[in-house]
Parts: C-alpha cells; structure tokens; sequence
C-alpha cells in the first residue's frame, strides 16, 4: 500500500504578473479525505486543473503513487470542475455512458454504472431526459455521477457542495464518506467550513498560492499557543493584564481570553483567578476550523 | 502500481477520436437541424421531379393525329409518318373503304382528317379546320411525290436522286471549335468548387458553433481530464464531416433515384472520374478549413461570436471561390466561342490551385478541364496534406489554450504563444 497517492510537489504557476501558485505542495493518502480551504483566487482550481492535466504549471509536479503522473493515470480520477457543466441538450444517461467509456469503460459497462449512481443519487428515471430539463439540483447530482461512474481511484472535486440544497449535501457527504471508506482518495475544495471539519481526515489551508496551515484538524486546532477562558466575576476591571506568563486576549463582560506562554502550566491561571473570588468557568479555548481560517488570513494579511 | 496502460486506464487515441466522433455524428444525426434539413431537400427534390413529369413535360409532348385514308391515297401514311418526329407529332392512320364512309366519323370527331384521291393531290376533308403542322406535313409530302412523279416520268430513279441531293452539303472550316466535352467538364468541376464551398461554410460553422457551445456549456473541462485536445478537435471534424457526407448521400443519391429514371438529368460517364477526384478534394478540403474554423472558435467564450473570429478563415474561402470565377470563367466562355482568355490566366491558375488554401476549390476545376498535370495534382494533395498536419498543430496549440479561458475574446498571436 502506498500512502501517498496523490502528491503536489513545489507548484508554481503564474497568470501575467500574479502568482497563482507558489511553491504549493502537499499529498493525499489512499482513503483520505482531504479538504482544500482558502479564499477566492487563493489557487484551489488551479491546483486542481493541474492535478487533472487541463492546465499545465510553470514548474513543479504531481505525483501519482510516488511517480510523475501520466495520462492514462489521470483517467483514474474523478473529476467535477468548479466550472459546471454537461452537454444540455443531450440525454442524461446518453452523455453519462459517453463520459465513462472516455475513461475507459465499456458501453454497458458504463451503462449500468449510470443506471447505479443515478438510482442511488435519487434522480433514477430521469435518465432518458435531457439534463436541462433536469433542476439545478439534480444537475449537480448528474455532475457527481459523473465523476463516479468510472469507479475513479481518486476523486478530485472543486466545491462539490456549492449551491447545494441540506438533503443533497447530506447525500453528498454520505456519499463521499462511503466512498472513503472503500479506499478511494477524496480531494476537494469547500468555502463551507463546518462541513470541511466534519468530513476531512485532513484539511489544506491555502492563500495566495501558498499552504499556510496542513494537517488534521484536531492538530491544526492545538496547534496553536494555549487559550483559556476564564470568568471571574468579582475581580476588579483592570484584573488579568499583567499576570506572569499569561497575556490577556479579550474581555467579554465578566469573561477573559489569556492565551499563555509555551511551556507555561494553567494552574498557575487558575490559582491567580480564585484570588478575586468565585471562579464560574475555566475551559480551554479551541478554534474552530472557521477561527483557524480567519486567523491564518489575518496573519498573511498582516505579514 | 500498474504502470501501463490498463483495460481501464488506457484509452488509445483511436478510441478516443472515435468515441468523441460518433457522439458529435449521432447527437446531430438525430438532431431536428439534421431530419428537417434533409427532408426538406429530399421532398423539394421530389416535388421538383413530379412536376418535371406531370407539367413540363405536357408541354412538349407530341400529338397524335388520327387519320383517315383511301386506298388510292395509301401511300401517303409512310412519308407522312417519316417527317412526324422533326415536326412533333405521331400518325395513327386508319384505312377506310371510301369518302362517303368515312365522313360521318370525322364529322364525329374520330378522325382529324380524312385523306382521299390522287396522292400529287389529295382531297383533305376535315371538320372545321386543319392544323397548321398537319397541313404543312400534308403539302410537303404530297409535292415530294408530285417531284416523285416528274422524275419518274423524266426517266429518274427518284430514290437515286434523293441519295444524290442528301449527300450534298457544305465544307465546313470552324476557326475556334466548340467543344461539348471541353465545356461539360468545367462546369461539372464549378459544381463540385462551389458544392465543397457550400459543404464547408455550412458544416464548417456547426464544427465552430459546437467548439464554442462545449465551451460555454463549460463540459469541455470534464472532456480535457480524459481526451487530449488534438483527439477533442479531430474527433469533431470527424464526426461533423460524417454528418455532412451522409447529408450529401442521401441528397444526392435520391437526386440521382428521382433524376435519372425520369431522364430529367442523364449522367455522363466521363464525369465519374471527376466526381471521384472531386470527392477527394472534398475531405482534403474539408478538414483543412474546418480545422481552422474550429480553432479560431475556441478563441470566443460564446456562440454570437463565432462569426467575426472565424472571419479571416471565411474570407479566405470566399476568395477561393472568387478566384475559380476570374481564372476559370474565361476558359469556358472561350470554350462555348467566347473571347480567347489573356494569356497570364493560365499561369495564375496554375500557382493559385498549388496553394493549400485555394487547392480544394480550385483543383477540382483543373481535373476536370484536364489542364492539371499529375506531378502538379500530386504536388497539391501532398502541400495540402502537410498544411492539414500543420494546421493539426497549430489549431490544437490554439484550441488548447483558448478552450478554458472564459470571457474576452482571445487574441489568437497569444493563442498560438502561451502554453497551456
């Protein structure tokens, strides 16, 4: 088994005078879900159009289980583009069996595989139609089929859940999870943080063609310095700014945010807090995946 | 991690080229565009053929005038019979007992005329009036017999004199011969410039309009992850153009059903070498120009645009076609005994249909007129099959670059510079 399968190695490319990407790399494993963050232009569809070979870069490569990736290789990705888009006068089912046996599949092959995923996508029945018949919704579920008809190895989805209704993201997610979890690597990118959280093994935050953060989630969430919460009613107003080793953050009415110093105990906090009286809470302070995003584009801004 | 391409993984360009082909051939085989078109051409055709049968025909067609005669008169039937075809009628002659007889039946309207008495001059009974081309038929006969009759009785052999007066006739010097052959040609190869210039401007616009349509329906992204752009392009021209040769079968073909039998057209066999020949410049033509169409369409984001990027390639072919008229034109005029052409046109003709872009259009012509040597027709497949390779090139580079980039239109000089 190989665990990388996917790998983007030191990217760069550039429109004119900007920087798309630079010096981007990263990698997903077999039955990883990888979540792609970051602003718009940030570099996520470039990436991905270049993983795909519909772009090509100024310098650096991608890698398929540890080699340059070929043609023939890409045809065992699944692809949705951020740019929607089928043939709309052309029969569902009909454009679907054209798209798969393109990846190689045969015609009752890619067939029946149409005839599965529209069934489990609920828009069975609806094959025979034209897609522009079909509503925005069952397009985009018609899009995903056709990522997934050819049983891709990998998948590489540029915001599979823009525009999408709660029960077609819920289907969506069951879909990739389940896909996962039979081994296929899952790339894709998402401004819907909360669902990026939830569903990603790890999580790449990009700005400005740069990786600024990349890991699991519970990591990039501790990674960060120490932060505690701390409600002291009673203590005096000016109380908590100048305590050893522990730097206040923010006031919230009778709530303060320290963040410590490395290598600093909490206890010592906590001992410093029961001196101004009842202590109602002391919890530590993880960010949220939406917290770790906005921090990181504060800092670049700021840098 | 297998390497090579798999069952799965490996798609050969074949493959792809045909699968991108048969999709575009299909869709639009049973498109509306497609079974109306040819309906319509193929009804139009038929309906052109009954009336050609039905009411043209009528008329021209040849009467028939029922005669009556006399015994005396009897031998009159045989040269009148013999002159009806050069004056447009047939005879159906009755022989009747005698005048009496017969006179109730023309009064009847049975008989046209009833002919009776001495044959060097007859007495015509008819009911109200005779027709002109009878009678004019009548007189010529009845004084050849009456000539017959003074011959006979001059000591003649009246067959003998006949021969002697038919074998005299002028000698004749044509200083600028008309040939029927050298005329029939050029026009059937003008036919088949002007079809292929129809063929391409039509077929060629759908190949720019479906590049731009994939590329505004944004599928030519999904299409890209699987197929290269050259199989991408080429399958279309392929396809398309198998659209416009099935197009031009069934047109064609149910021409010839509804011409030929009805000998409203007859197909001279001297012209299927030709056809063949042109059929040839056809597809050369054929791809090299919608090629370019194709390319310079992907430079456009939406279909209303097509018509001013694709505008150098069209005028391109335009002036093909203008050239067939200013250099051939004067052949065949000079041909059917118009003025001699001037002496450079040759030259021009010869350079002209020896460039890639004029050679679909104008070699044709040449082959038919029987002007072009082989070496110089060979010579022209040869430039245009490189230009096609060329073309090929230089149209994916363009396709490839243009086909993702949405919005402004793209200026084709970065087109061909940028890599994708």
């Amino acid at each position: 088994m190989v665990d990388r399968l996917l790998e983007v190695d030191r990217l760069a490319k550039r429109y004119g005078a900007v920087a798309a990407l630079d010096e981007l790399s990263f990698e997903v494993g077999p039955g990883e879900i990888f979540g792609f963050v970051g602003p718009n232009g940030a570099g996520k569809t470039t990436t991905m159009r270049i993983i795909l070979g519909v772009l090509a870069a100024d310098s650096g490569g991608v890698r398929w289980a540890g080699e340059p990736i070929t043609f023939a290789d890409r045809r065992r990705i699944g692809y949705m583009p951020e740019e929607r888009g089928l043939y709309p006068s052309m029969g569902v089912t009909e454009q679907l069996v054209f798209l798969g046996e393109l990846h190689g599949m045969t015609r009752d092959g890619a067939r029946a595989a149409a005839a599965a995923w529209l069934e489990r996508l609920g828009v069975a029945g609806r094959g025979a139609e034209q897609l522009q018949r079909l509503s925005h919704g069952n397009q985009q579920r018609v899009q995903l089929v056709a990522a997934l008809l050819h049983s891709p190895e990998a998948l590489v989805l540029d915001e599979p859940f823009a525009g999408l209704d709660p029960v077609a993201v819920d289907a969506m997610s069951e879909v990739l999870r389940d896909r996962a979890s039979s081994g296929m690597t899952v790339l894709f990118s998402s401004h819907q943080l909360e669902l990026v959280e939830q569903l990603c093994d790890r999580v790449g935050i990009i700005r400005a063609g740069r990786m600024v953060a990349c890991g699991t989630v519970d990591d990039l969430r501790h990674s960060g310095p120490e932060r505690l919460w701390v409600d002291v009613p009673s203590a005096p107003d000016g109380w908590g700014a100048e305590l050893p080793g522990a730097g206040l953050v923010r006031a919230e009415g009778s709530r303060r945010l320290f963040e410590l110093s490395p290598g600093i105990d909490d206890q010592g906090l906590l001992r410093a807090a029961l001196k101004t009286g009842p202590v109602r809470e002391f919890r530590k302070d993880v960010p949220s995946l939406a917290e770790l995003f906005r921090q990181a584009m504060n800092e670049e801004a700021v840098a | 991690m297998n390497r090579e391409p798999s069952a799965r993984g490996g798609l050969g360009s074949v493959r792809a080229v045909y699968l991108v082909a048969r999709r575009e051939f299909v869709t639009r085989v049973r498109g509306k565009v497609f079974v109306i078109g040819t309906a319509l051409t193929v009804g139009l055709l038929a309906v052109y053929a009954i009336l050609q049968i039905t009411v043209f025909d009528k008329l021209n067609t040849t009467t028939t005038y029922h005669l009556a005669f006399t015994a005396q008169a009897e031998r009159l039937i045989a040269p009148l019979e013999a002159s009806g075809p050069s004056l447009g009628f047939r005879v159906q002659a009755t022989q009747v007992s005698n005048q009496a007889a017969a006179e109730p039946e023309v009064r009847g309207g049975a008989y046209d005329a009833l002919v009776t008495g001495d044959p060097t001059s007859p007495l015509v009974v008819v009911k109200t009036q005779i027709d002109s081309t009878l009678r004019a038929a009548l007189d010529g006969v009845v004084r050849q017999e009456a000539l017959d009759a003074q011959l006979r009785a001059a000591g003649l052999n009246p067959a003998a004199v006949e021969a002697q007066v038919r074998g005299a006739s002028i000698h004749l010097d044509t200083l600028q011969p008309f040939n029927a052959k050298n005329l029939q040609q050029p026009i059937i190869g003008m036919i088949i410039a002007f079809c292929l210039y129809l063929f391409i401007s039509l077929y060629g616009t759908i190949i720019a309009q479906g590049v731009v349509a994939e590329k505004a329906s944004r599928v030519v992204e999904l299409l890209l992850a699987a197929v290269r752009s050259g199989q991408l392009l080429f399958g279309k021209v392929l396809g398309i153009g198998l659209v416009g040769v099935l197009q031009l079968a069934i047109i064609g073909g149910a021409g010839l059903a509804l011409t030929v039998p009805t000998h409203i057209l007859s197909l001279p066999g001297a012209a299927l070498g030709t056809v063949l020949l042109g059929l040839l410049w056809f597809a050369l033509g054929f791809v090299l120009y919608s090629l370019m169409l194709a390319s310079t369409a992907s430079l456009v984001s939406r279909v209303e645009e097509v018509g001013p990027a694709s505008l150098p390639v069209t005028m391109v072919m335009v002036l093909a076609w203008l050239l067939a008229y200013v250099v051939f034109i004067p052949d065949i005029t000079a041909a059917s005994g118009g003025p001699t052409p001037a002496p450079g046109i040759e030259n021009l003709s010869t350079i002209a249909s020896l460039i890639p872009v004029f050679s679909p259009v104008l070699m044709p012509i040449r082959l038919a007129y029987g002007d072009a040597p082989l070496w110089q027709s060979a010579l022209a497949v040869l430039l245009t099959l490189s230009s096609i390779a060329g073309v090929t090139w230089a149209g994916a580079r363009v396709y490839a670059n243009s086909v993702l980039r949405f919005g402004a239109r793209i200026k084709l000089s970065q087109a061909l510079r940028r890599v994708a």
